[in-house]
C-alpha cells in the first residue's frame, strides 16, 4: 500500500512538475516505491534475503543514475538557460 | 519574235532604256541618301533628267518619221500564252518620252527652287520615280506592263498630291484623285481581260500595228469576229467603255474630272509635271495607243465626251477664285479638246495640241507657283490669315515681277490660241478640223463644233480674268498693310530660267515656222496617219480669224469688267454664277448621291457585320463562356473539392499525429502512462 501510494505520487510528480529537479525527486519515488516493492515481496521469495540484497543493487544504480540526471539536468540549464522540461521541445526533431 | 537588230537600232534602244532607266536610278539614289543632306538630291534629279532628255532626243531623232522599232524578250509563260516584255518606239512613244522629259527638266530646276530644302530628298525620290513610270508607260509595248505602269504613275501622283501630308486637305485631295483613278484603272483592267479573251495576245503591235489582230477583226450580225475567235459585239463595247473610263480618269474627262481641281493641293511644281503636262497626258497617249479598236460610233462618244467636257471645265474656271483651281479646269478643258480631237479623227492634231498644251500649261503652272511662292512669303512674314492662292488678294503684280508677268501672258495667249504661239497652231487645227468633221453630217453633229468655238470664247475670258485679276489694277495685300514695305520679286535663277525656257518653247518657232498653217508644223505631219491632203475649205481662213477676233473682244471684254471696274454682266447671285462658282455642282452631286450611296450601303454592310456576323460570334462566344464556366465549376468544386478533401485529411491525420510528437519528455511519459493505462483497463474489461 504504501509502495502504491509513493509510486502514484512519484508518477504525479513526474508529470506535473514544471522543475527538471523536481521531476527527478518524482523519478526517485518511483524507483523507491519498486525498491520498496522488492523488499516487501522478499518475504514470499523461496531465497532467503534476495529481495533485500537486489534493493541494495538498485539503490546504488538509483544513485549513479541521480547523478548522472543530475549532470543531464545541468548541462540542459547551460544550454537552455532553464530547466522547465516544458519548454524544452527539441526531442520532437 | 525576239528580232535581231541592226546594230544602230541596238543603240537606240539601249538609248531608250537608259532614259527611262536614269530617273529610277536617281529616285533610288534619293531614298538613300542621309536626311539631311539638303539640295543634293535635287541636283542629281536634275542632271538625271537631263541626261534622259538627251537620250530621248537622240531615239527621238533616230525613230522619228523612220521606221517603228519593236524589240522584246520572252518574260513569262502562261500555258501555251508567252508574254511578252519589250520596247516599242515609234513616233508616238519617241515624242512623248521627249516631249516628258524636256517638260520634266524645267520643272526639276524650278523645283530645286521651290521646294524647302529639308523636304528635298522626299520629294525628289517621289518626283523621280514619277518620271521613271511615266517614261516606261511611254515605251512599253505589251498591255500588261502598260497596265502595270499606268499604276505606278497613278501611285506617284498620290505620292505627290498628298506630299505635305500634314495638311488634312492634301490628304483628302489624293485619297479623292486615288479613288477616282481606280475607277479608271478598272476600266482598263477589265478592257485588257476582254481583248487578250479575243486576241489571246498582250501584245500592242500585234493588237493594233498597221495589219494587226485589231485591224482584221469585223464586226458582223451583232458578233466581233476576229482572226483568233468571236464574240458577242457588246464585249467590243465593254471594251470601250473600259478604255474610255480609263481615259476618263487619267486625263479627267467628265464624269470623273473632279479630282484634278482637288489634286492642286500637291505643290506648284508637281501640279506643273504631272497634273497639266505628263500624267494627265498619259489618258490622250492611251487612245493614240489603241486608237485602231474604236468603231465610228465611239469616236463619236469620245467627241461629245470630250466636247462636253471642254465646255464644262471652261465655265467652271469662269468663276474660280484659286489661282490654281482655275489652271486646273482650264487643263481639264483642254484635254476635253485632246479627247474631242482623237473622236473626230483629229489624230494628229490631238497630239500636236497634247505637245504645246504641255509646254503652256506648265509655264503657266510654274507662273502661278512663283506668285503663290511670293505671296506666301508675305503671309509667312506678316502673320496673315489670307489664301496665298486667291487671286482677290493679288493684283497690280505687273511691275514687281515683270518675267514672270510676260511668261504668264506668253503662256495664256497661247491658251487662248492668239496667232504667233503654238496654241494657235494646234487649237485652231483642231477646230478648223471639228467643222470639216461636221460637214456633209445632220445638223446635230454641228452642237461639237460650235460647242468648242463657244468654249474658245469662254477659255479667253476667264484667262483674261486672270491676267488683269493678277498683274493689273492695285495690289490688294497693299489695301491689307499700308505701312509694310512688300517686298515682291521674281525669285531666284531657279525660277526664272525655266519660265523663260518655257516661254520660248510656247511660241511657235519651235513647232512650225509658218505661223500660221498648223499643216506644217513637223509635229503635225508626223502624226498624220494618212497623207492625204486636206481641202482647203473656207474654214482654213474663217476659223483662225474669227477665233482671234472673237478671243480679242472677250478679252477686252473682261479688261472692261475687271479692270475698269465695269459692273459684271451677270450677278454674283445669279443661278449661272453659282452653277459656275459651284462647279456645275458635280462634286455636291457625288457627294449626295454616290458617295451617300457608298456610305449607305457600307453602313448596311457594317450593320450586318455589326447584328449578324457579330451577333452569331457573340452567341457563340456567351455559348462557349457558359460551356467554359460550367468546366471551370466542375473542375473547382468537384475535382479540385475531392482532391481538397484528400488533403484535408491526409493533413488532419498527421496533425493529430504530430501532436504527440511534442519533444516534451512529460508529455511521452504521460502518454506512455495513459498507453499502459488503456491496456490494463481493456484487459480489465474483456
Amino acid at each position: 500500500m504504501v509502495s502504491a501510494g509513493l509510486f502514484s505520487i512519484g508518477i504525479y510528480v513526474v508529470l506535473s512538475k514544471q522543475n527538471a529537479i523536481q521531476v527527478l525527486i518524482g523519478i526517485e519515488m518511483m524507483l523507491n516505491a519498486a525498491i520498496l516493492n522488492m523488499v516487501a515481496f522478499g518475504k514470499f521469495d523461496k531465497i532467503n534475503n534476495a529481495g533485500q540484497t537486489f534493493a541494495l543493487f538498485a539503490i546504488v544504480l538509483a544513485a549513479a543514475s541521480t547523478a548522472v540526471a543530475l549532470a543531464i539536468v545541468l548541462n540542459v540549464y547551460r544550454r537552455h538557460q532553464t530547466i522547465d522540461p516544458g519548454k524544452i521541445n527539441q526531442l520532437k526533431d | 519574235m525576239i528580232s535581231t537588230l541592226q546594230y544602230i537600232d541596238s543603240q537606240t534602244v539601249t538609248y531608250a532604256l537608259a532614259a527611262v532607266g536614269l530617273p529610277l536610278v536617281a529616285a533610288i539614289i534619293n531614298l538613300l541618301l542621309p536626311a539631311r543632306s539638303g539640295r543634293v538630291g535635287g541636283w542629281i534629279s536634275a542632271v538625271t533628267i537631263f541626261l534622259s532628255a538627251v537620250c530621248a532626243a537622240i531615239v527621238f531623232g533616230s525613230i522619228w518619221n523612220h521606221n517603228a522599232l519593236h524589240t522584246q524578250q520572252l518574260w513569262f509563260t502562261i500555258g501555251n500564252t508567252a508574254v511578252n516584255a519589250g520596247v516599242l518606239l515609234n513616233n508616238l512613244s519617241a515624242f512623248m518620252l521627249l516631249l516628258v522629259t524636256v517638260i520634266a527638266l524645267p520643272v526639276h530646276i524650278y523645283s530645286t527652287a521651290y521646294i524647302k530644302s529639308e523636304e528635298q530628298n522626299r520629294y525628289f525620290t517621289y518626283l523621280s520615280f514619277f518620271c521613271f513610270s511615266m517614261l516606261a508607260l511611254v515605251v512599253v509595248d505589251s498591255m500588261i506592263l502598260l497596265y502595270a505602269f499606268w499604276e505606278l504613275v497613278g501611285f506617284s501622283s498620290y505620292l505627290l498630291i498628298g506630299f505635305w501630308f500634314t495638311r488634312d486637305s492634301a490628304v483628302q485631295a489624293n485619297k479623292k484623285a486615288f479613288i477616282m483613278n481606280r475607277i479608271g484603272d478598272i476600266g482598263l483592267l477589265s478592257a485588257i481581260i476582254i481583248l487578250f479573251a479575243q486576241y489571246h495576245t498582250f501584245d500592242l503591235v500585234a493588237l493594233f500595228g498597221t495589219n494587226g489582230l485589231v485591224f482584221k477583226s469585223t464586226i458582223q450580225n451583232g458578233m466581233w469576229i476576229a482572226l483568233t475567235g468571236q464574240m458577242p459585239q457588246v464585249w467590243q463595247y465593254v471594251a470601250f467603255a473600259g478604255i474610255f473610263l480609263a481615259v476618263a480618269a487619267k486625263s479627267a474627262q467628265f464624269p470623273l474630272h473632279t479630282w484634278l481641281p482637288d489634286a492642286m493641293e500637291g505643290p506648284t511644281s508637281v501640279s506643273a509635271l504631272i497634273h497639266a503636262a505628263t500624267m494627265v497626258a498619259a489618258g490622250v497617249f492611251l487612245l493614240g495607243r489603241v486608237y485602231p479598236m474604236f468603231s465610228a460610233d465611239e469616236l463619236n462618244m469620245l467627241a461629245i465626251i470630250g466636247c462636253f467636257t471642254a465646255f464644262l471645265a471652261a465655265t467652271i474656271a469662269l468663276t474660280q477664285n484659286d489661282l490654281k483651281r482655275i489652271l486646273a479646269y482650264s487643263t481639264i478643258s483642254q484635254l476635253g479638246y485632246m479627247i474631242m480631237a482623237m473622236g473626230i479623227n483629229a489624230y494628229a492634231s490631238s497630239l500636236f495640241h497634247l505637245a504645246t498644251h504641255a509646254f503652256f500649261k506648265c509655264l503657266l503652272f510654274l507662273c502661278a507657283g512663283v506668285i503663290i511662292h511670293e505671296i506666301h512669303h508675305i503671309k509667312e512674314e506678316h502673320q496673315l490669315t489670307i489664301d496665298a492662292q486667291n487671286i482677290n488678294n493679288m493684283g497690280g503684280l505687273r511691275k514687281k515681277m515683270p518675267l514672270t508677268f510676260i511668261a504668264t501672258l506668253i503662256g495664256c495667249l497661247a491658251l487662248v490660241g492668239l496667232p504667233f504661239t503654238s496654241g494657235y497652231l494646234s487649237k485652231d487645227g483642231i477646230l478648223i478640223q471639228a467643222f470639216e468633221w461636221a460637214e456633209g453630217k445632220s445638223v446635230w453633229f454641228k452642237i461639237i463644233p460650235i460647242g468648242i468655238f463657244i468654249t474658245s470664247g469662254i477659255t479667253a475670258f476667264y484667262v483674261a480674268r486672270l491676267i488683269f485679276k493678277v498683274f493689273f489694277g492695285e495690289f490688294k495685300l497693299k489695301a491689307l498693310l499700308p505701312n509694310v514695305h512688300l517686298h515682291v520679286s521674281d525669285g531666284s535663277w531657279g525660277f526664272r530660267i525655266p519660265l523663260v525656257f518655257l516661254s520660248l518653247c510656247s511660241l511657235f518657232p519651235l513647232f512650225s515656222f509658218n505661223p500660221f498653217s498648223y499643216e506644217h508644223a513637223w509635229l503635225f505631219e508626223g502624226f498624220s496617219l494618212s497623207n492625204n491632203v486636206l481641202g482647203e475649205s473656207i474654214y482654213h481662213h474663217v476659223i483662225p480669224v474669227s477665233i482671234s477676233v472673237l478671243s480679242i473682244l472677250v478679252a477686252g471684254w473682261a479688261f472692261s469688267v475687271y479692270v475698269k471696274q465695269r459692273r459684271l454682266v451677270l450677278s454674283e447671285s445669279s443661278f449661272l454664277f453659282k452653277m459656275s462658282y459651284n462647279q456645275w455642282y458635280i462634286d455636291a452631286f457625288y457627294k449626295r448621291v454616290i458617295v451617300k450611296a457608298v456610305l449607305l450601303l457600307s453602313n448596311a454592310l457594317y450593320w450586318f457585320d455589326r447584328a449578324i456576323v457579330d451577333g452569331f460570334i457573340q452567341v457563340l462566344q456567351q455559348v462557349t463562356l457558359f460551356l467554359s464556366g460550367l468546366a471551370a465549376w466542375v473542375d473547382r468544386y468537384l475535382v479540385d473539392g475531392f482532391l481538397y478533401l484528400v488533403t484535408q485529411l491526409v493533413k488532419g491525420i498527421g496533425n493529430f499525429f504530430r501532436g504527440f510528437q511534442s519533444g516534451r519528455v512529460q508529455y511521452y511519459l504521460f502518454s506512455m502512462l495513459a498507453a499502459v493505462l488503456a491496456v490494463f483497463i481493456i484487459k480489465l474489461l474483456i
